[in-house]
């Protein structure tokens, strides 16, 4: 289910400031929009499984990759939250 | 009057851009040699105008505004504005070709299929990247059409190969003698931001490339949209190729090359249909 406010939280992020802005203010960015307070919690909390089903995959990729993570720890953290269907159908 | 003289496919990786000082020697060597292979087919035909397909990610168009298809019919049009593209194209901008985008934009309308439009639109690295690789001298007039492959629902396979129909369709009712290139951009597969990160399905790439080579519009458009359910987010953007397809009358398929990319997170393929002399 897409989350209209938790999405444009990290799509504006993707400005030139964006990464200062997270990392310096983030309560301030956080409070610009009208986010549920699970959802508000998560961004504070870098609680990456709840965003997950709620945020775009694309922008989910900007995120982990202004949160400071590389490819291998974002695809680790990802992996993470993997079904078992998932995994099958990746392997094989 | 306008004529089509080439279609082809190439991906766009985003790492391709980002990583493309630290990846490995032959990662590099090997986009090197066949985007530039991919060039010099390009710029052999001597086109007057670039027609490209690709999806923006997440650069022009937001929830509030997402189109299926959007035709860029500017003058010019608005470099790429991601970090990792700025040492390639810091500032630039890519000429456009009004007068023909105009007329796609025209003839897409008159047979039913209602794009968007813009005057000015960011040309992000889904164009970016195989323009930057292919080397142009002088860069030919770019008319950009992004389809929506980010936020679905999106333009189904079968919609996609009509689209490239039409395309081909428009550019041959253009009345002004002009040599024209058709572009796909994206995939193959490649999965981004969901669980499956990093997976790079290669069974669905090959079964993408004998499509393209033998079977029919409704048998890829059948198969893609089953395929389509079953790999990674990022092998929507085989769409693009779908359009290249149907540009080329869904024939003369060939591969440039292919090779599974782990550094670029992507199946990385090259494709060029040819055309009868």
């Amino acid at each position: 289910m897409t989350d209209y406010w938790a999405n444009k939280l990290v799509f504006e992020l993707q400005g030139p400031d964006g990464k200062d802005q997270w990392t310096n203010h983030r309560a301030d960015v956080i409070a610009r929009y009208p986010l549920s307070p699970e959802i508000r919690q998560a961004f504070l909390d870098d609680d990456i499984g709840t965003l997950l089903p709620v945020i775009n995959p694309y922008l989910m990729r900007f995120f982990l990759l202004m949160l400071g993570y590389d490819d291998a720890k974002s695809m680790a953290v990802l992996e993470s939250f993997q079904t078992e269907e998932e995994r099958k159908r990746v392997n094989g | 009057m306008a004529k089509l003289v080439g279609s082809f496919a190439a991906s766009h990786a985003p790492n391709i851009a980002r990583s493309w000082d630290t990846m490995k020697d032959e990662t590099r060597e090997w986009l090197t040699t066949r985007y530039d292979e991919l060039g010099k087919r390009v710029k052999a035909l001597e086109p007057d105008v670039l027609v490209i397909h690709s999806n923006d990610h997440w650069i022009n168009f937001f929830l509030e505004n997402m189109p299926a298809f959007l035709i860029g019919v500017g003058e010019e049009h608005d470099g790429p504005p991601e970090p990792f593209m700025q040492p390639i194209f810091k500032g630039c901008t890519f000429p456009g070709h009004p007068a023909l985008g105009s007329h796609l934009l025209e003839y897409a309308m008159d047979a039913d299929f209602d794009p968007a439009y813009s005057h000015r639109i960011k040309v992000d690295h889904g164009i970016g990247i195989p323009l930057w690789r292919m080397g142009f001298d002088t860069l030919p007039p770019v008319v950009p059409v992004f389809l929506n492959l980010m936020e679905e629902p999106f333009p189904t396979p079968k919609r996609c190969l009509a689209w490239g129909h039409m395309i081909r369709d428009a550019i041959e009712a253009y009345p002004e003698d002009l040599r024209v290139v058709v572009m796909g951009t994206g995939g193959m597969s490649h999965s981004i931001g969901e669980t499956t990160q990093g997976w790079i399905d290669e069974p669905f790439d090959h079964a993408c490339m004998e499509l393209f080579k033998t079977a029919s519009d409704e048998k890829i458009a059948f198969e893609l949209a089953r395929m389509l359910k079953e790999t990674g987010n990022g092998g929507a953007e085989v769409r693009s190729w779908s359009i290249a397809h149907g540009a080329a009358g869904g024939k003369g398929f060939e591969m440039i090359d292919y090779i599974p990319m782990p550094e670029t997170l992507i199946g990385c393929g090259l494709a060029e249909w040819k055309f009868a002399a």
